[in-house]
């Protein structure tokens, strides 16, 4: 450990924390000479004494201080990016690990975070304050600035909105990549300076196969919103998919062929709608069979009902697909004739270049596909009858009907969509992996996580939530220190997030409390 | 009289029609089949998470053998022609599950002979428990050296099988070192110091990746192994790893089987690490199934590969109709494991017909030891066992009840779309098609 080194770890731990509590103590004071109209939120005032002073120290603090119109959410966010980018770079040049400073972080965090999760929701609970998402906020304070967050949360018990949330999240990621730099100054996701452009390629890689998993999962957030029930054939329905685009393509061509007389292909794309047709009346006319009866009442056992038929549902197409396409794995040809898409290395300053960073093309192109269709559906919800129909039978089917939605309808148009958006998800991707029967197992555990993590009932969620699964995903398998072990436990690592987030908002991250 | 000869006639035409259907049977089904079969257990995956187009084609070789025994009279037995039945279970490529199906198999279906097996963690699972029941075995396809190696001695912290002094399982592919081996001299002959090895995380890939670790190293070759869960579809932020190395690698190791091996070479090759001027791509024996490999990795043009089993050019009559019988069925090449699994059945046959027995498993056995066919994949034989236990220093623990002369020889493709037929021959030299050892993409030979 070389001198400097120590000293910076000391003034991010104790500096950093000692200016922010500067910060927090003196900015709600600006308001005192003001007039009632033009006096600022205290939140925003604390918020802003927090950064500044993490951030840039006294000159943070000061700058907000004497300068109180640069109290803005974009000067804040500046902020939280100047900690990350200064504390990261002087991190890399750690050449030891720090065990005091990382047993602060690591005991020190949860610590706190245990402590705030326990006594400031109380608080509010006593001041009869509005306490939704406090529980959140205060683990993710308490681990990312530890005892400050009593003094940001206990006496004023602000409203939390979104953006303490994301700050406070930035917070506690900047301390976990702190560790992590400490302990693994090597690391291709630390080590100087490439670790920017390895970063950036690790993120690019998950939010494109992120946008592709949000697919599938909105599908299953959709069924579930309306009818109340998980999908068990949402996989199957994923992968009956791309073996529907798979024989269209093949059949397709051969019969353009035959009447050509030249060899024809069909770009994949045209694939999509067809596994969405055939799969949406297939979707349909399961719900209208099986899943009626439940909604008309002529169930017992609805819930137990709806896992055994589903999953029924799913083994049956698993294994008819199976018999009829056999075991070996198949694929169709590309979107586009372009293998990757490179952003070439370029030169920023003498000591630091940026890039190549990598995608792959068919990869671009169902993430454009994804996204286009998630928005798509998002505008089917928000702007149509039938949309609305949907959106107000699965808030209330009773006060639907009564505005003369039929909810038979809708449960069945429910289903049908969201196994469409499965099969339209697979028909994306039977281009970009190599397809068997069993495809869809992988991937449906992923969307249980997605939906979950995005609120069960989200659009929105399950987009966001598919990204941040990806990225996740990404970072962990890229970043691991073990190559091997973060490749073995690369789902895991997104479990590791779904588990905090059941643990600390259970309704995800979108999803809407049940009254 | 002309009356007559015309009645004799009509009634010899009558007389040869009536028995014509009769003498059909004789030819076709020439033989008289003692009413008790012989079962043999053909132990495959057909689900997932097993590599359930292996087990398709196992199962497929399987019934082809039983086919042909059956029509060439089944396994004489004394003065008794018994016919062969194949009771196929899946193994679904579990351990636990492939104890269950071959307990099923000795305590319910009554087996005479177990076959078969494609997953290295299935073999090794289930041969203590074929043994102890004493049932002879010969296993197709598990690659675990152990699997051979635990015959004889205490080996990786098994006790020998034999310590009776018989032991019931044979093995006619070959050990993971026996191909690592070849995989390892050829690279090294190649002159590559920087490896990356990809491996899966099974009783096949991390033994196999040990083993050729070990022989890099030994040679001051550099590798670098990161291992892979089977089953993974996206490899990109794994790939991205060794993108980002300062330097690329001369050779990137594929030890991934199935639809997962597919996958990870296809991304490999759009990110363009390999294959490349700087970077050799040297996946699995998967890729010698051309149909498949091209469908699934159109960018896998100059990858190399290892192959089991005789060359293409070099197929007996058994081994041609074989594989046209194959494609015919799956339109592809006829994979190492299909031809393997038809020989085992037939060695089994053998080795009854000799000892004159399909209960005792030690007569059958000894028979076994002694086999000496050409079939399919070659002339089959085993060089040690009871009737030469004595393995000389430096002979491998591995090479009891192991058919030694597995063929392995490294390929490569150099068309896209290349049929594995036409696919170049590049190590060991004395197998060479093409005359080059390794040809870097944009050549050709």
């Amino acid at each position: 450990m070389v001198i400097e080194d120590t000293l910076f770890i000391l003034w991010l731990m104790v500096a950093g924390p000692l200016w922010a509590a500067v910060g927090l103590y003196l900015l709600p004071n600006l308001n005192h000479n003001r007039s009632e109209k033009d006096q600022l939120p205290v939140t925003q005032l604390q918020i802003a004494g927090v950064i500044g002073g993490f951030a840039l120290g006294p000159i943070g603090v000061g700058l907000f201080y004497f300068e109180p119109h640069l109290i803005r959410r974009t000067t804040i966010a500046a902020g939280i990016i100047v900690t990350v980018f200064v504390s990261s770079q002087v991190l890399v040049r750690v050449v030891e690990p720090n065990l005091p400073s990382v047993l602060w972080l690591v005991l020190a965090g949860p610590l706190w975070a245990a402590l705030a999760a326990y006594f400031i929701p109380r608080q509010y609970r006593m001041v009869e304050a509005d306490d939704q998402n406090v529980l959140t906020a205060a683990a993710l304070g308490g681990f990312a600035i530890g005892p400050l967050i009593f003094g940001l949360m206990w006496k004023h018990t602000p409203k939390i909105s979104r953006d303490w949330m994301i700050i406070l999240g930035s917070l506690g990621a900047w301390q976990i990549y702190t560790v992590f730099a400490i302990n693994n100054p090597d690391n291709l996701c630390v080590a100087a300076p490439f670790h920017v452009t390895y970063l950036t390629q690790q993120t690019a890689n998950g939010v494109v196969i992120g946008a592709i998993y949000s697919l599938m999962a909105v599908g299953l957030t959709l069924i579930y919103s309306v009818q109340g029930i998980v999908s068990f054939a949402h996989g199957q329905l994923y992968m009956v998919g791309g073996y529907f685009s798979f024989y269209f393509l093949m059949f397709g061509a051969n019969f353009l062929s035959d009447l050509t007389g030249t060899e024809v292909t069909i770009n994949p794309l045209w694939g999509i709608p067809v596994a969405a047709v055939i799969v949406f009346v297939m979707g349909a006319a399961f719900e209208r069979a099986f899943l009626k009866p439940m909604h008309d009442g002529l169930i017992e056992r609805v819930s137990e009902y709806a896992i055994l038929i589903t999953f029924g549902f799913g083994f049956f197409i698993e294994y008819t697909t199976l018999a009829i396409a056999g075991p070996f794995p198949q694929r169709t040809g590309r979107f586009i004739e372009i293998r990757r898409f490179t952003l070439q290395r370029t030169q920023i300053t003498d000591d630091f270049a940026f890039g190549p960073i990598n995608i792959i093309g068919d990869r671009v192109f169902a993430m454009i596909i994804g996204i286009v269709l998630i928005f798509a559906l998002l505008y089917f919800l928000q702007r149509t009858w039938t949309g609305r129909g949907l959106r107000a039978t699965s808030q209330d089917k009773q006060a639907a009907a009564v505005a003369g939605i039929n909810p038979t309808n809708m449960n069945t148009l429910s289903f049908a969509l969201g196994s469409m958006l499965a099969a339209m998800s697979g028909a994306a991707l039977i281009p970009i992996f190599a397809w068997v029967p069993w495809v869809g197992a992988e991937m449906v555990g992923r969307s249980y996580v997605i939906v979950v993590l995005g609120g069960l009932g989200s659009v929105p969620g399950a987009l966001v939530g598919g990204i941040i699964v990806g990225i996740v995903e990404a970072l962990g398998a890229g970043c691991h220190p073990d190559p091997s072990k973060g490749a073995a436990y690369k789902e895991a690592f997104a479990l590791v997030i779904f588990a905090l987030v059941l643990l600390l908002k259970p309704t995800g991250l979108f999803g809407r409390e049940q009254h | 009289m002309k009356n007559r000869s015309v009645t004799l006639t009509l009634i010899l035409v009558v007389a040869i029609l009536a028995l014509m259907p009769f003498s059909v049977i004789r030819a076709d089904g020439h033989c008289e089949f003692a009413d008790e079969a012989i079962k043999i257990g053909g132990l495959v995956p057909l689900s997932a998470p097993g590599s359930v187009g292996g087990g398709v084609a196992m199962s497929w070789a399987f019934n082809r053998a039983v086919d042909d025994i059956n029509a060439d009279c089944g396994v004489q037995i004394g003065d008794q022609n018994y016919r062969l039945q194949i009771v196929i279970g899946d193994s679904e490529g579990s351990p636990e599950r492939g104890q269950a199906v071959v307990e099923r198999f000795i305590l319910e279906d009554e087996v005479h002979a177990v076959s078969g097996v494609y997953h290295s963690a299935v073999g090794l699972a289930t041969m203590g428990i074929l043994d102890e029941n004493g049932v002879p075995t010969v296993f197709s396809e598990p690659w675990n050296d152990n699997v051979s190696a635990n015959g004889i001695m205490e080996y990786d912290g098994r006790p020998p099988r034999n310590a009776d002094g018989v032991d019931h399982i044979f093995r006619i592919s070959p050990a993971s070192s026996m191909v690592g081996s070849v995989v390892v001299d050829w690279l090294l002959a190649e002159g590559v110091e920087d490896i990356v090895i990809i491996a899966e995380n099974t009783d096949y890939g991390q033994p196999a990746a040990a083993d050729e670790l070990a022989r890099f190293e030994a040679a001051g070759a550099t590798v670098t192994q990161i291992n892979v869960e089977l089953g993974t579809e996206d490899f990109v932020p794994i790939l991205s790893r060794i993108q980002a190395r300062e330097s690329a690698p001369d050779v990137v190791r594929i030890l991934v089987t199935g639809e997962t091996s597919f996958n990870l070479t296809q991304q490999m090759a759009e990110l363009g690490i390999a294959p490349t001027e700087d970077t050799i791509c040297v996946t699995n024996q998967f890729a010698f199934q051309s149909e498949q490999y091209w469908e699934n990795v159109p960018d896998g043009n100059y990858c190399t590969f290892n192959r089991v089993g005789i060359i293409p050019s070099l197929f007996s009559d058994i081994a041609i109709g074989l594989n046209e019988a194959y494609f015919e069925e799956f339109e592809d090449i006829i994979p190492s494991f299909a031809m393997a699994s038809y020989d085992a059945l037939h060695i089994i046959a053998d080795g009854m017909e000799r000892a004159g027995t399909m209960s005792d498993g030690a007569a059958i056995v000894e028979a076994i030891e002694s086999t000496d066919l050409d079939l399919s994949q070659g002339r089959y034989y085993f060089e040690y066992g009871n009737h030469n236990p004595d393995l000389p220093e430096g002979t491998p623990a591995f090479m009891w009840h192991q058919w030694p002369d597995p063929v392995v020889t490294m390929m490569q493709y150099f068309e896209p779309g290349q049929s594995s037929l036409d696919a170049a021959v590049i190590f060991p030299e004395v197998y060479q098609t093409h005359g080059t050892g390794y040809m870097a993409p944009g050549e050709s030979p």
